[in-house]
């Protein structure tokens, strides 16, 4: 059953269409076509006031007739459509975007006057369209200014219609009764038309004050103001407000934008991007803007309140970009404005960032969080920021001359300048990989040429103030050449080794790039020059050479017009045959070359970081950019493990404080120094790379082998030095204190831990460089291995002496066409299998371990066959050992034998280990004598021994 | 009480008992389970001497002729060398005194020599008189005794020769914490802490 208030409300609707449409005809489409006739911009902008207004009245009659439908479906068919199914109640929030649209249109045409322009010239036809209007509108004026009516016309029905909708809703609902379905339906709809109706007065009031302050200001701060949009939300006329240090006679709030007025001058601050602090002072408050900053006084504190309050609302309002509904402020929570925003905005002030625009989050005023900046002049920048500046990992582009060229900076920054890691690909091609300081390249870094440059090189090592200098290496490619050795602004300056292609290699002072006075040189043949030469190997001045006969040649040299060498000289013939150890296994750079001092740059990052109490923040700028993707795969694999909710330094400290039993320790430095994410691995995975980039390659070479050698063993030490320096921070973070390590200790920890764990990671570059300087007598020994293992077991016991009774003759296992002379390769098989195995391991100490195990493989043949247990003196035990070690034939053995003794823990000096390596070691030379290699008889061998 | 470390070097003829002496020295006090040895190749004694301990690492040597040229390798870096022969051998004395001589020339500096006449219970089928013996050690200022390896004659005696003989540790370098005292390239004495 249909309400009389239903009925009633239709006929409303009824009406209101009517009016709308008759308003449409007569008004709105003759407005429309009495727009402008001339194409100036205002025109053309009235034009779409015009139509924009066109449109909403559209809507607006649009939206009435489908009110009015649903009302009339329910007039017809009550049973079926209920209450919800009238419009204005079903959908009010759809009628209430349109109502709004229009009174947004409808104000914007108002501020700009554009029905004063139109009336301008067509008074008298108005007049006649007027007359035509007034039965339709009954209950308007029609007299007065032709503008007025106009405005009237277009905003009476509206306003009289929003009434009579809220009194018949408010009938309608009397009606119901309260537990009726649609009680609350009908009580919402009449919220909302009554806000809609205060919504109305507010747009109204604005545009109104809008209005007036236009006709106001002179023409010119018209112009530059004035937008259909704005709203004038508060004047400091009616208001009274001071701003300083920026001097405004007149301060006004529009709903976009604070304006300060001083004289010509206009300070125009977009609301998003100001905010509004608290003052001490009662009457005053302070606006942050990007590039401004300054308070504005109010002569009470009320005046204050209400200019606070407005500004505040106004920024959330320009924030969430629509209209509070239905009154400024009212708008959902939060009351205060955020902090936090993201905007866009362009610098314009004097500066680093005159003319360039950032995009992203602000806080207070200053780029801070993710954001995008860019210059007018193409830089770019992409990361994050703190108060304002680079801070955290950004990626910053610069463009070369010619274009789509640019360098580019993937780098960590601290308060806007490069500092920490980061690669930087430069526009030449060139590639960066290191630390930079204060934007420069500073620290330890590599530098990557162009590949196609005429001439490739690449540097690793240390820079200062973007240039090089301190220790570091460079390899040219073109001239096949590796400078080892110290730099100042970026030229070789000071100790440096050189290593050719060829294989020859010198030693010598650089100043500006060139070799200055004396140095060594050593040839693939082992001679070895004293004096000067030149970059080219020219020997020219004065000098000497040592041939490896022991022959001198000392004079001085010169380079002939011709090919050759020129030389007036004295040729000493007379010295002995030095020992051919010594000539080839000259080593270079040692001493000269301080390996305390070699990679300080690579510790440099690591120190600093450990002395600022390694905070989380500057984990990610020394380790360069693993962290965040090796910590997410760390907890995808350790699901569930809450250590890691801290993330970052505090689980790795947290970590440390845990192992003290050597075992565990022994782990947990193993997976330190293997984890990209720790400081240790990254530490020990720099070291890897410099320790590749000077001993790889054409630094392969046997003259280096000391500076290698001392090099890792100094690295052992550095990294247990940083173990320590991270044990104290974790344990200060504790509030505990780490207690001091005697030497003795530091030395045990070192060589009996570290360098264990470390080794591996330099042990192919370390051990080519063992095998180079061996080679020599690894090939004697190779001679004297193949010369032995021609004899069958037995013949070869016999051979070196060894006591009959000890011949492990029960292991000979015969077939029947055998005899146990000729079997090879059976006896004393288990300590020779274990003896092989040698190879297999990498740490000093287990090879040593392989040594005892061999011995005691031995020592238990030895009394299996005696049937008692034996301790075997040496004189027993030397020609076992050289039986064992002929038929393991380990290769290389002389390296091996020399790294291990580099290598192990000087604890064992003088005891069992050194002593079986010791024995080990005379086996390799006895083998490689020269009546072992060249097979000469038992029968010959006697006759030796008996003279 | 400091340890030292104190490498010996065993040497001389094959077959005039240079591990029995070892042997009988060390197995008289059992320290094998905080020491191993390699047989009766390497084994370790501790001593006490003065307010010192001495622990002598003692390294044996192959005798065989042909071997000797790979001696250096043991004697570097030793504190003092044992020298033995055979009381009942002429040959064995001929040898030690090649020996002595190489030590003299390649030997490290400062190393005490012992020289150990062993077998001193077959004196009756002796070929060396013990006065030619104890006139070379004075000339060349080395210990000696004649020992019985067999009968543990003067076998402490002999190594309580070298530990007096072993200068004590330089006042400074005992002021340093005990730690490891180092001369030239190899420490040929060392001493530690006691634990």
């Amino acid at each position: 059953m249909c309400s009389l208030e239903e009925m009633t409300l239709l006929r409303l609707e009824e009406a209101f269409l009517a009016m709308l449409a008759h308003v449409g005809s007569s008004i709105l489409q003759p407005l429309l076509l009495a727009g402008p006739e001339h194409s100036e911009p205002w025109a053309r902008e009235c034009l779409c006031l015009l139509q924009q207004l066109h449109r909403s009245s559209e809507q607006l009659q649009e939206v009435t007739e489908q009110s009015l439908q649903s009302l009339q479906k329910r007039l017809h068919q009550p049973c079926t459509a209920g209450l919800e199914s009238l419009l204005m109640l079903g959908s009010a929030d759809r009628i209430l975007q349109v109502y709004m649209e229009y009174i947004e249109s409808y104000t914007s045409c108002m501020v700009v006057q554009v029905f004063q322009q139109v009336a301008k010239r067509k008074s008298r036809y108005w007049r006649v369209q007027f007359g035509l209007l007034q039965k339709h509108l009954p209950g308007m004026s029609f007299e007065g200014p032709v503008d007025a009516v106009l405005a009237q016309a277009l905003r009476q029905p509206l306003v009289q219609h929003l009434q009579q909708c809220v009194l018949l809703l408010l009938q309608l609902r009397d009606g119901l009764g309260k537990s009726h379905p649609a009680q609350e339906l009908v009580t919402q709809a009449i919220t909302l038309y009554g806000n809609l109706q205060s919504f109305l007065q507010q747009a109204l009031d604005q545009a109104t004050a809008t209005q007036a302050l236009w006709h106001s200001l002179s023409s010119r701060l018209k112009d530059a103001l004035c937008t259909p949009t704005r709203r004038l939300l508060q004047d400091s006329q009616d208001v009274p407000m001071t701003a300083t240090p920026l001097r405004a006679e007149r301060v006004l709030l529009f709903d976009d934008a604070l304006v300060l007025l001083q004289g010509p001058a206009v300070h125009t601050f977009d609301l998003r991007l100001l905010w509004v602090r608290p003052r001490r002072h009662e009457c005053t408050f302070c606006v942050l803007t990007p590039e401004e900053e300054f308070s504005l006084s109010a002569r009470d504190p009320l005046g204050r309140a209400v200019w606070q309050w407005k500004v505040s609302r106004a920024v959330s309002q320009a924030l969430r970009g629509k209209k509070d509904f239905p009154v400024l402020g009212a708008g959902p929570a939060p009351s205060e404005p955020p902090a936090c925003r993201s905007v866009a905005y362009t610098f314009s002030a004097e500066g680093r960032l005159c003319q360039a625009t950032y995009e992203g989050e602000w806080c207070l005023a200053r780029p801070h969080g993710k954001g995008t900046l860019k210059w007018p002049d193409g830089r770019h920048h992409v990361g994050n920021f703190r108060w304002g500046l680079e801070h955290g990992f950004g990626i910053y582009l610069v463009p070369k001359a010619t274009e789509d060229q640019f360098d580019c900076y993937k780098c960590h920054w601290q308060e806007g300048s490069m500092c920490g890691y980061g690669i930087c690909e430069y526009g030449s091609e060139e590639v960066y990989k290191g630390y930079f300081r204060a934007g420069l390249r500073h620290g330890f870094g590599v530098l990557d040429s162009a590949p196609q440059a005429p001439q490739p090189f690449r540097y690793t090592g240390h820079w200062e103030q973007d240039q090089r200098s301190g220790y570091g290496v460079q390899e040219d490619s073109s001239r096949g050449e590796r400078y080892i050795g110290e730099w100042q602004a970026n030229q070789r300056h000071g100790l440096g080794v050189v290593v050719t292609q060829a294989g020859v290699c010198y030693q010598g002072t650089f100043q500006a790039d060139k070799m200055v006075g004396p140095g060594i040189l050593l040839s693939e043949d082992d001679s070895m020059y004293e004096g000067t030469f030149t970059r080219d190997l020219t020997f020219e001045g004065k000098g000497k050479i040592t041939f490896p006969n022991g022959f001198t040649l000392e004079g001085s040299f010169s380079s002939g017009a011709g090919r050759g060498l020129y030389t007036q000289s004295v040729l000493d013939t007379a010295a002995l045959p030095p020992d051919p150890s010594s000539t080839h296994k000259r080593q270079l750079g040692v001493g000269a070359l301080p390996v305390e001092s070699r990679w300080r740059g690579v510790y440099t990052p690591f120190w600093d970081f450990a002395h600022a109490g390694c905070p989380g923040e500057l984990q990610e700028a020394l380790l360069g950019f693993q962290v965040q993707s090796s910590r997410e795969l760390r907890r995808s694999q350790e699901r569930g493990s809450p250590e890691d909710a801290a993330g970052g330094t505090e689980a790795f400290l947290e970590d440390l404080l845990r192992p003290r039993q050597p075992a565990a320790l022994r782990r947990h430095l193993g997976e330190a120094l293997s984890a990209a994410w720790h400081p240790l691995g990254k530490l020990l995975r720099t070291l890897m790379l410099t320790f590749q980039a000077t001993y790889a390659g054409i630094g392969a070479n046997k003259h280096l082998q000391g500076l290698a050698q001392e090099e890792v063993k100094q690295h052992a030490r550095e990294l247990w030095a940083a173990y320590r320096g991270l044990l104290q921070v974790a344990l200060q973070h504790k509030g505990q204190a780490l207690e001091d390590e005697d030497a003795e200790t530091r030395d045990q920890r070192v060589h009996g831990l570290m360098l264990p764990l470390v080794l591996p990671s330099f042990y192919s570059e370390l051990f080519t460089l063992y095998l180079l300087l061996h080679e020599r007598e690894d090939g004697l020994y190779s001679q004297g291995i193949s010369s032995l293992s021609v004899f069958p077991d037995t013949k070869l016991l016999e051979l070196l002496d060894v006591h009959k009774h000890l011949w492990p003759l029960k292991d000979l296992r015969l077939t029947s066409n055998q005899r146990s002379s000729l079997v090879r390769d059976k006896c004393f098989l288990s300590a020779t299998e274990c003896l092989q195995k040698i190879i297999t391991t990498v740490d000093p100490r287990e090879k040593l371990e392989v040594l005892e195990k061999t011995y005691l493989e031995i020592e238990a043949t030895v009394s299996r066959v005696l049937g008692r247990e034996h301790k075997l003196p040496m004189d027993d035990l030397l020609p076992l050992l050289v039986y064992v070690v002929s038929r393991a034939r380990i290769q290389h053995l002389g390296a091996e034998i020399h790294l291990i003794r580099d290598m192990m823990d000087p604890v064992h000096t003088g005891g069992r280990y050194d002593f079986l390596l010791t024995a080990l070691e005379s086996c390799y030379q006895h083998i490689q004598k020269e009546d072992v290699r060249l097979h000469r008889l038992p029968g010959h061998w006697d006759l030796r021994d008996l003279r | 009480m400091a340890i030292r470390e104190l490498k010996v070097c065993l040497l001389g003829d094959t077959g005039v008992g240079k591990s029995s002496i070892v042997c009988r020295f060390v197995q008289d006090h059992f320290d094998h389970n905080i020491s191993p040895t390699i047989g009766a190749s390497f084994m370790t004694k501790t001593v006490p001497c003065g307010n010192e301990l001495h622990k002598f690492l003692i390294w044996d040597t192959a005798g065989q002729e042909r071997f000797h040229s790979l001696a250096p390798m043991y004697y570097r870096g030793s504190a003092a060398a044992v020298i033995v022969y055979d009381i009942t051998k002429q040959d064995s004395f001929h040898t030690l005194k090649k020996w002595v001589k190489e030590l003299k020339e390649h030997g490290p500096e400062n190393i005490v020599m012992a020289i150990a006449g062993n077998k001193c219970d077959l004196s009756d089928i002796r070929e060396v008189p013990l006065k030619d013996a104890k006139d070379y050690a004075e000339s060349i200022g080395a210990v000696v005794v004649e020992t019985s390896a067999k009968h543990a004659i003067n076998i402490e005696e002999l190594f309580q020769g070298i530990s007096r003989q072993i200068p004590p540790l330089d006042p400074l370098e005992k002021g340093n914490n005990g730690a490891i005292c180092m001369h030239g390239g190899k420490p040929p004495a060392q001493a530690r802490r006691c634990c």
